[in-house]
């Protein structure tokens, strides 16, 4: 706990990640504050989803370290050597990482309710009916108040991209990933999920959020970086770099998706 | 007009179409008729008529000598024995197979190698080959005993006491159908989306939650119907048991009353008729069962479509 208001709720430092020979970071620095709304925006292929795996060590990194409010991610550091961490070590640390995918990835066999509450009772042994008191609050945080028993072959895209998001908000995440929430969504089901995303983001969420959608970018981050090529080439507010890109590949972005 | 607009959206406020929707006068459509399948229906019934009447007035059929033994306590007793051994090898031979299949997923290359070589080894050789051997195993090993390798014996016990004939059988069925069933399941854990093994690291499970609360009900959708299939196979695999030589089962029972009374045909109809209705209630246990596991995936085949 010592340091911990001091610490970054995220700090990536210098982390490298290949596939192969395929080298998809090339060094990536980022820091994102408590409370803080950080936005990665950039060209398809440009390792941003590579990036939120590996802060919720979906992949292991290749160099590098990343630290979750001040806790290496993934290892034990002693003397400047790492100690890989046991399989329960790491199911523990990516508890405190709450994720959001793009194709929502909820469980088919469960209903929207127990999609929210299996975490909590099944990973944090909460007590059932604790857990669905406040599952049904989530979902009715999300707007799914009513739609609990539903199964998400029986909902929409965004109604299940809401539940996702409950059930991620269940653990009580210190860190939101979202990895393009809208992308998988019908144009009118967008607004939906971004004005959930919104909604949490003032309520002083930390959250790293990948999105194509510029203007909501603009509206939430406090932090927008713009990646490509495995890197990320600016970074700042999101007026800076949106009105006044200072990088050619940032403009040139810019200007297709403006 | 507008109940209809609303009723379109399905989102949280449903409660005003909802409301309306019983006062709408629904289409009122005259069914399409199909004189093709009634056809069908008539030639069908004639046909099974007839044969059921060849079948039922055939004096070798010795329907007096079926009516004899189809409730004979040899019979009931042999229907028992099947029952159990099919039970009995096939709750061995689920979990065994299950086992093998996280092997065969595992990191680990000592456990997928095991693994593979079990179900190369009990697929490879017939299981009738399988059973003899097991029946002789208290021949070949007289004694088992538990010690440290090349060290002294810590405890030993008679093999015969162990591996009885029926527990031969059970042995040799079951770990010959985990072989089988270890492919069908791997097939099921296949077909499921990696992301849902994601989504269920990313809420901090460990993989064994992951396996039983995420991966096996959802593989069990795809794995049922042909586990089912195998059952009914093991079902009359066991009259194999002979081979051990295991003497109580069904068919053992029934083709020793025909070597005695030279009838084989109505005791062949005696054990027909008993496999059928055990296959027709382990059928009625896999609809439930389907019924189950299938919930919130939707129907498998439309039931939508008539044509
Ligand atoms: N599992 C993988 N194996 C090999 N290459 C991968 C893998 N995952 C991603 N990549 C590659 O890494 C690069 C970055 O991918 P990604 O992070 O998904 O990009 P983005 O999310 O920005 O579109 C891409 O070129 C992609 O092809
Ligand atoms: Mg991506």
């Amino acid at each position: 706990m010592d340091g911990a208001a001091v610490n970054p709720a995220v700090e990536v430092r210098d982390v490298h990640k290949f596939y192969g020979d395929f080298h998809a970071l090339r060094g990536v620095n980022l820091k994102i504050a408590r409370g803080e709304v950080c936005v990665a925006i950039g060209p398809s292929g440009s390792g941003k989803s590579t990036l939120l795996r590996c802060i919720n060590q979906l992949e292991t990194i290749s160099a590098g370290r990343i630290y979750l409010n001040g806790e290496l991610q993934g290892y034990r550091e002693i003397n400047g050597k790492l100690y890989e961490l046991s399989p329960r070590q790491i199911a523990q640390q990516r508890r405190r990482t709450g994720m959001v995918f793009q194709r929502f990835n909820l469980f088919p066999h469960m209903t929207a309710l127990e999609n929210t509450i299996e975490g909590p009772v099944q990973v944090k042994r909460q007590i059932k009916a604790e857990a669905i008191e406040r599952g049904m609050a989530l979902l009715e945080r999300v707007g799914m108040s009513g739609l609990e028993k539903r199964y998400p072959n029986q909902l929409s895209g965004g109604q299940q991209q809401r539940v996702a998001i409950a059930r991620a908000l269940a653990m009580d995440p210190e860190v939101m990933l979202f990895d393009e929430p809208t992308s998988a969504l019908d144009p009118e089901l967008v607004g939906e999920v971004l004005d959930v995303i919104k909604d949490l983001a003032r309520t002083g969420m930390t959250m790293m959020l990948v999105t194509h959608e510029i203007g909501f970018a603009r509206e939430v981050a406090d932090q927008l970086v713009f990646m490509d090529n495995g890197m990320i080439v600016e970074s700042g507010s999101p007026y800076d770099v949106l009105t006044n890109p200072q990088e050619a590949r940032t403009q040139a972005f810019l200007s297709k998706v403006l | 007009m507008a109940e209809h607009s609303a009723g379109l959206k399905m989102g949280s406020r449903l409660s005003a179409s909802e409301a309306t929707a019983h006062a709408i006068p629904r289409n009122h459509v005259v069914p399409r008729r199909y004189p093709g399948r009634v056809i069908a229906v008539i030639v069908i019934l004639i046909l099974a008529l007839q044969a059921g009447k060849a079948v039922a007035t055939n004096p070798n059929f010795h329907w007096e000598v079926y009516a004899e033994y189809i409730f004979s306590p040899t019979v009931l007793r042999g229907v028992g024995w099947t029952l159990l051994l099919t039970v009995v090898a096939m709750g061995i031979a689920i979990p065994l197979a299950l086992t093998l299949v996280v092997m065969r997923e595992s990191i680990n290359p000592i456990l997928r190698g095991a693994a593979w070589c079990w179900v190369w080894f009990f697929r490879g050789t017939p299981v009738y080959t399988q059973l003899a051997f097991w029946g002789l195993f208290a021949v070949l090993f007289p004694s088992i005993s538990v010690s440290i390798p090349f060290g002294p014996e810590l405890v030993s016990i008679e093999s015969r006491w162990i591996v009885t004939p029926a527990v031969a059988a059970i042995i040799g069925l079951s770990f010959n159908e985990s072989a089988y069933l270890t492919e069908i399941f791997r097939a099921g854990f296949r077909a499921i989306d990696p992301g849902q093994i994601e989504a269920a690291q990313a809420i901090g499970m460990s993989r064994p939650k992951i396996w039983t609360r995420i991966l096996i009900p959802q593989a069990m959708r795809i794995i049922i119907p042909p586990t089912g299939n195998e059952t009914i196979g093991m079902l009359k695999m066991t009259s194999l048991v002979l081979a051990v030589p295991f003497t109580l089962d069904l068919t053992f029972a029934t083709n020793a009353i025909a070597n005695r009374t030279y009838l084989p045909v109505p005791l062949l109809l005696v054990a027909a008729t008993w496999y059928l209705v055990i296959t027709s209630a382990l059928m009625v246990g896999q609809y439930y069962l389907e019924r189950y596991y299938g919930r919130g995936q939707g129907p498998v085949l439309g039931k939508g479509g008539q044509h």
